[in-house]
């Protein structure tokens, strides 16, 4: 990733649509990311979505923005999301406004979004209306603000932490 | 978190190779077996192996570090991925507080504590707590980690004659020797702890920590990894010393399991294969962890220790040493 990935960003650090996720499921999971703690790649359930990710819709092709990794776009500039899960959360919405967001900042008309569920075969639309813009930045001034907090976000309680890479950090005391 | 993929231990001369996304291990006997790529965290060698460049850039690519052995079971070096998920914030704050004299040996005496009172735990005896007592009385004194080192090695010379009465005579100790080992139980102990050593190493690499920067040990101490030293420390009597009793008491060790010359002792090959299989069921071995609330094997336990080094240095949290609480 590049400091001058997005020319439009006042100087804070690039935020992706990871960022985004992370902000919308736990702010701590976000200050943690950033910082460089990263254990993803022991995750099971991580290295099971990659497999869902690289074997659904196998014919598109992911648009790298530098700073986020759009799955694919369509004509009409729809934004396209896969998920390995099996239940729409808010954080998969987020992630395609913020993806719409850093669309449009480049000069593209952007239309909307769509997150697909391949597991469970349903799709879920997001809207991209001018609430939704500033929902998404909304999303990134806090993820911004969160990132750059002196001391870590308290952990969520422990039924919450279910299935997250995180949690032999924050609960392995 | 169940970690992806597993440790292959090769204490057979083989050849690796790259097939498309797996690795081919060929042995002089029998058919290549074939590891998809994925399934591999890491390799530790004990014998001749052949490698290749491409089979190295695939592990490299895949985040897989390839540990080797050499004949007196000495950590003779590893092959690790060119990325490292090392973090710059992490490493910062990782130098500040170990250049912090106060800091440093705080950590230090307690790290030499906890080992001391895990191999007491290892050894289950009473006969330990007299030099337990003056250990822990002499280590708030230590103003350096010299110091500090030596009061351990005063305790860990008691213990290892404590050790010795329950071994039978031609896999005593008698004093510990290194490089190379003297007599077959230096020999187990030496392969032991570096089979640790290469343990935490791998923990290491898995964290945003740089395992060169350290709280107990010399910064060029052995030229190794200080951090990776210093973790190994209370896991040590969990692995080497407790096992050295297991196997003897099981006789489950032979004398022709080792090479013993004069003045020097290794483990034959099937020796090898033996502490192989050994070293695999005890990491594998699970207890049940509190606050996390489920069960973990002790080869996570090592991975939890280097977290909570990752805790102190992104958030202060004091670190307490692995302590057995089963």
């Amino acid at each position: 990733m590049s400091p001058s990935a997005d020319p439009l960003s006042d100087g804070a650090a690039p935020v992706g649509g990871v960022h985004i996720t992370y902000l919308v499921h736990c702010p701590r999971q976000l200050w943690l990311y950033a910082r460089g703690y990263r254990p993803e790649q022991r995750s099971d359930l991580v290295a099971f979505g990659e497999v869902v990710n690289e074997t659904t819709f196998p014919r598109r092709r992911d648009v790298d923005l530098g700073e986020a990794k759009i799955d694919w776009v369509t004509t009409g500039a729809v934004v396209h999301e896969t998920k390995s899960s099996r239940a729409p959360a808010p954080a998969h919405s987020a992630q395609v406004r913020h993806y719409c967001l850093l669309l449009e900042r480049r000069g593209v008309n952007v239309r909307g979004g769509v997150v697909h569920y391949p597991l469970v075969r349903r799709t879920v639309d997001v809207l991209w209306d001018d609430d939704a813009r500033t929902r998404a930045e909304d999303a990134e001034a806090d993820a911004q603000a969160v990132i750059a907090a002196a001391t870590a976000p308290e952990r969520l309680t422990r039924d919450q932490c279910r299935g997250c890479s995180y949690l032999d950090y924050c609960w392995g005391d | 978190m169940p970690a992806v993929g597993r440790t292959y231990w090769l204490t057979e001369p083989c050849r690796i190779r790259r097939e498309d996304n797996s690795v081919r291990v060929e042995r002089q006997d029998g058919s290549p077996v074939r590891i998809p790529i994925t399934d591999i965290r890491d390799l530790v060698v004990f014998d001749h192996v052949d490698v290749n460049t491409s089979a190295l850039s695939l592990l490299s690519r895949s985040g897989v570090t390839l540990h080797v052995l050499d004949h007196y079971g000495n950590h003779a070096g590893h092959f690790s991925p060119a990325e490292s998920m090392a973090s710059a914030a992490v490493v910062r704050r990782q130098v500040e507080i170990t250049a912090d004299e106060e800091q440093r040996l705080a950590i230090g005496r307690s790290l030499v504590l906890a080992s001391a009172q895990n191999l007491r735990w290892s050894l289950d005896t009473d006969l330990l707590d007299p030099a337990l007592d003056s250990l822990n009385a002499a280590l708030p004194g230590c103003g350096s980690s010299e110091a500090i080192m030596g009061e351990e090695g005063n305790f860990r010379r008691t213990a290892w004659a404590v050790l010795d009465q329950r071994l039978p005579p031609w896999l005593r100790l008698n004093g510990r020797t290194r490089r190379p080992p003297t007599n077959a139980g230096n020999a187990f102990i030496s392969y032991l702890n570096s089979i640790v050593y290469a343990r935490v190493l791998t923990a290491l690499r898995s964290t945003p920590l740089h395992p060169a920067i350290g709280f107990l040990h010399a910064d060029t101490d052995r030229r190794r990894n200080t951090l990776a030293l210093d973790l190994a420390e209370p896991f040590k009597p969990l692995f080497a010393e407790r096992l050295l009793r297991r196997t003897a008491h099981q006789k489950h060790l032979k004398q022709n399991d080792f090479e013993t010359d004069v003045g020097r002792a290794s483990l034959s090959k099937d020796g090898r294969k033996k502490i192989a299989a050994l070293v695999r069921e005890e990491l594998a071995t699970t207890v049940y962890h509190r606050s996390l609330k489920r069960k973990v094997s002790y080869e996570e336990l090592i991975h939890l220790e280097a977290l909570k080094i990752v805790r102190l240095c992104l958030e202060g949290q004091p670190y307490k040493p692995f302590r057995p609480w089963w």
